[in-house]
């Protein structure tokens, strides 16, 4: 990244979150909820890492719960399904088993950039931390982290007014044989992949860094702190009250979990 | 009925349809693309609804490419559409 890149980071007063264990429903909320605030400008540009409370299928907004979701798997190890606010594909999510983490960004730090290259932009951090832990991660375009091993995560974007969302989940240790009889992973997706096994998808970041979770993503804030800057800081309660809004009116509603069938 | 085209290089298109008196009927468009703004997604679904389910590849794309005109689209495009709403069609008895 040239310098140019980084003052653009540096200029912004950034905000780092570390999260208390949160319900999936929550985390959907508080993703919409602080990207308009930081739209707003009642919150600095901010780096949120995610703990979770319970287990879940996370769906990409234009994804059908039918054509992802096989519901006697889901039913039968009690994971629940929700719906994101950005694109991308669905997440087999159990506490513990990835790292999420989300960025929201005033516009101005990707102006000029197609969707595509603000992708990789805004993950550049993440691969320095990754490499420095001895993961070979690149970048694969359209929006996925990768290592000479296989996949590592995947990122999604959406925009509010004058605020970008960025969000990447990142495989730790995931459960595959629990996760594909969760997930309905088709062949088409896996046309073009030359993947010979669904299973061999999902690349787990221990076996990689021989890490602890909680280890790797302290490394993570390092590394984003040694870039960009940023303080601690820590949810607001008129924030709280907003995304708790947001559950109760959308989330958690079988309205936008059924938006497409 | 019910269609899957993975855009080379992009994202998996899914569209679920009815074919009723000759006419595209109860459009569903889904999969693990990018749009915005999200309304894009009604925008497109409307203008594949009450099409004559013989439209080709060219028509279908058409349509959709002239509903998405004010949308940014990332590993969807509307040949990609196009083509999982032809293969929903052929599939018909499914």
């Amino acid at each position: 990244m040239n310098d140019d890149a980084l003052s653009a980071w540096r200029t912004l007063p950034w905000q780092i979150l570390r999260d208390a264990p949160t319900a999936p429903a929550m985390h959907m909320a508080l993703d919409e909820a602080l990207t308009e605030a930081v739209a707003a400008g009642t919150r600095p540009p901010t780096l949120r890492m995610w703990e979770w409370l319970g287990s879940a299928v996370v769906l990409g907004r234009f994804q059908s719960v039918r054509n992802e979701v096989d519901p006697a798997g889901a039913a039968r190890h009690e994971i629940g399904v929700v719906r994101r606010i950005t694109g991308g594909g669905a997440m087999f999510i159990e506490p513990g088993n990835t790292i999420t983490y989300s960025l929201y960004a005033p516009l101005e730090l990707v102006a000029g950039m197609s969707m595509a290259e603000s992708y990789e932009f805004l993950d550049q951090w993440v691969l320095a931390a990754l490499r420095s832990l001895g993961v070979a991660a690149t970048y694969q375009p359209l929006n996925d982290i990768t290592s000479p091993s296989g996949k590592i995560g995947g990122a999604a974007q959406t925009r509010r007014g004058s605020a970008v969302l960025h969000h990447v989940t990142m495989a730790y240790d995931i459960d595959s044989a629990k996760m594909l009889e969760v997930l309905r992973i088709g062949r088409e997706k896996l046309s073009d992949k030359g993947t010979a096994s669904a299973a061999k998808r999902v690349d787990p970041l221990r076996s990689q860094t021989g890490l602890p979770r909680p280890a790797i993503i302290d490394h993570m804030v390092q590394t984003f702190r040694k870039r960009h800057g940023g303080t601690d800081g820590q949810l607001t309660t008129a924030e709280l009250h907003r995304a708790a809004e947001l559950v109760e009116t959308k989330f958690a509603t079988e309205e936008w979990l059924h938006v497409l069938q | 009925m019910h269609g899957e085209y993975k855009v080379p290089g992009g994202k998996l298109v899914v569209v679920d349809l009815e074919v009723v008196d000759g006419k595209l009927h109860g459009v569903e468009l889904s999969g693990d693309f990018f749009l915005e703004p999200e309304a894009a997604l009604a925008w497109m679904t409307a203008a594949l609804e009450g099409l004559p389910a013989i439209a080709d590849e060219a028509a279908l794309a058409e349509r959709v490419r002239a509903a998405a005109s004010g949308a940014e689209l990332l590993g969807i495009t509307p040949e990609g559409v196009a083509v999982a709403v032809r293969r929903a069609v052929a599939g018909g008895a499914q």
